[in-house]
């Protein structure tokens, strides 16, 4: 059974592109538009890894990170944050949460694959 | 697409340009102003009232289209990509069997090379059944000359029989019983006489029906093995042109292989180039809020006249690129970085 990703970015074609990367490496992908979504999303089911930019409307990327982390079911989820960010504040503040990695925009697909395959096998 | 640029930058260069002229001036600026007539201050206000939305919209508009484009000209991507790697795994399916079917190929070339040597083989029998045939064909001819012989001795029989009885008849009456056991012997010549007769016609009868069977044999024979020989070597030629025709098709998908692998790349690779759209959405997004905010700070603005640092600085509080904080301070544009990944 393939491991299940969960997109969440504000911007439907990045969701879309990494959609394109991951799913042709057999990974089943589902997306959320922002943290609120995400939650909603990953609520009542399976999700291996999150993959969330850091800003977003409603709820932004580290807060979501926080939220996550609070769940007992999420508690050791691989999340990596995608983003235009380029604040080591920012970044410390996504490792403090609780966040495994960081991916600067813009990326190539087989970079995020080769990120993702790192953390959680297909 | 050219719209939002040129929104963008419009509204970068009126703001670095009002940031430069702020910052080439810094001791005017720090110089107490003259308060400016209310009337103008309220024609300031009223004017930032109204471009302000107008812009904000626009830009929103810009930033709205090219979201939703940009979405779709993905997502083709994305139904491109998949088409792709249906493709490639079709293809490589085909390859895998085109390659099982090679050998195949020759376990079918290895059986009928056997059919055709069981066939040889059949042939071979056939042949020493011939030969076998004409030695018959010798024994018959040897028959021929021991009923010949048969016949001399009766004759010969016959002969010294008649001898015998005329030898006997002039004894008289003592050579009576020897007269007896001649005609006898005669009688027997004659028999044996008759017997080889037949014999000679029965053997002459045999030995033609061989020879029209080793005619008929030979026959067959010789047209069976050309027969053999052909279907030998259309068998091959079959093979052979069938095995071009796989080895053309592997030939061929390895090529729609390497160039979906090259489509796929190039996708790639674009896919990575609109990404830019993430990145001008933000800065929108961070100009429009930032102009939201105008009318705002403009009413107010202290009796000498709204001052852009405030907002200038709002504006570059908000920015998360680095290259929107290298074009806000050095009015200049700086390249995009290339992608990162750090894992904590």
């Amino acid at each position: 059974m393939s491991k299940t990703v969960l997109v969440v970015d504000d911007s439907a074609s990045v969701r879309q592109v990494v959609t394109i990367a991951l799913k042709g490496a057999g990974y089943e992908v589902i997306d959320a538009v922002d943290g609120q979504d995400a939650l909603r999303k990953l609520d009542g089911r399976r999700v291996h890894l999150v993959i969330s930019d850091v800003n977003m409307p409603n709820m932004d990327g580290i807060t979501l990170v926080g939220e996550i982390r609070k769940q007992p079911a999420y508690r050791f989820t691989p999340i990596i944050m995608l983003t235009t960010e380029s604040q080591e504040e920012k970044k410390r503040q996504a490792q403090t949460a609780g966040a495994k990695a960081w991916v600067t925009k813009p990326f190539q697909p087989a970079q995020m694959l080769a990120a993702v395959s790192k953390l959680i096998a297909p | 697409m050219a719209e939002v640029l040129y929104i963008v930058l419009a509204l970068l260069a009126g703001l670095a340009a009002g940031f430069a002229a702020g910052r080439s001036r810094p001791r005017a600026a720090e110089a107490p102003p003259a308060e400016a007539p209310d009337a103008f201050r309220r024609g300031v206000g009223e004017f930032a009232g109204a471009v302000a939305p107008v812009w904000s919209a626009q830009i929103e508009s810009s930033r709205t289209q090219m979201e939703s484009g940009i979405g779709a000209i993905t997502q083709q991507f994305g139904q491109i990509v998949d088409n792709l790697d249906s493709l490639l795994s079709s293809s490589q399916t085909a390859l895998g069997q085109a390659a099982g079917g090679t050998g195949s190929f020759d376990r079918g070339r290895e059986r009928l090379g056997n059919v055709v040597d069981t066939l040889d083989n059949a042939l071979k029998a056939k042949r020493q059944a011939v030969r076998d045939l004409a030695g018959l064909a010798g024994f018959n001819d040897k028959l021929k000359q021991m009923t010949a012989e048969v016949a001399q001795i009766a004759a010969q029989t016959n002969l010294l029989a008649l001898n015998a009885s005329i030898e006997a008849a002039r004894v008289g009456a003592a050579g009576a019983g020897f007269g007896v056991v001649a005609l006898e012997v005669r009688q027997l010549a004659d028999r044996s006489m008759e017997t080889s007769v037949q014999m000679a016609e029965k053997v002459a009868n045999i030995g033609t029906a061989i020879e029209s069977m080793l005619a008929t044999a030979e026959g067959d024979a010789e047209r069976e093995g050309v027969a053999v020989a052909r279907a030998n070597g259309d068998v091959q030629e079959v093979v052979d042109d069938l095995q071009g025709v796989v080895t053309r098709s592997q030939e061929s998908s390895q090529r729609i292989e390497r160039a979906a692998v090259g489509i796929r790349a190039a996708i790639s690779d674009a896919l990575v180039n609109l990404q830019f759209q993430d990145r001008v959405g933000q800065v929108l997004q961070h100009l429009q809020d930032n102009i939201g905010r105008l009318p705002g700070h403009v009413a107010e603005a202290p009796p000498t006249g709204p001052r852009a640092r405030p907002l200038l600085d709002e504006l570059e509080h908000a920015y998360t690129m680095q290259a929107e904080r290298h074009a806000h301070r050095a009015g200049a544009v700086t390249e995009v970085p290339r992608s990162e990944i750090t894992f904590f």
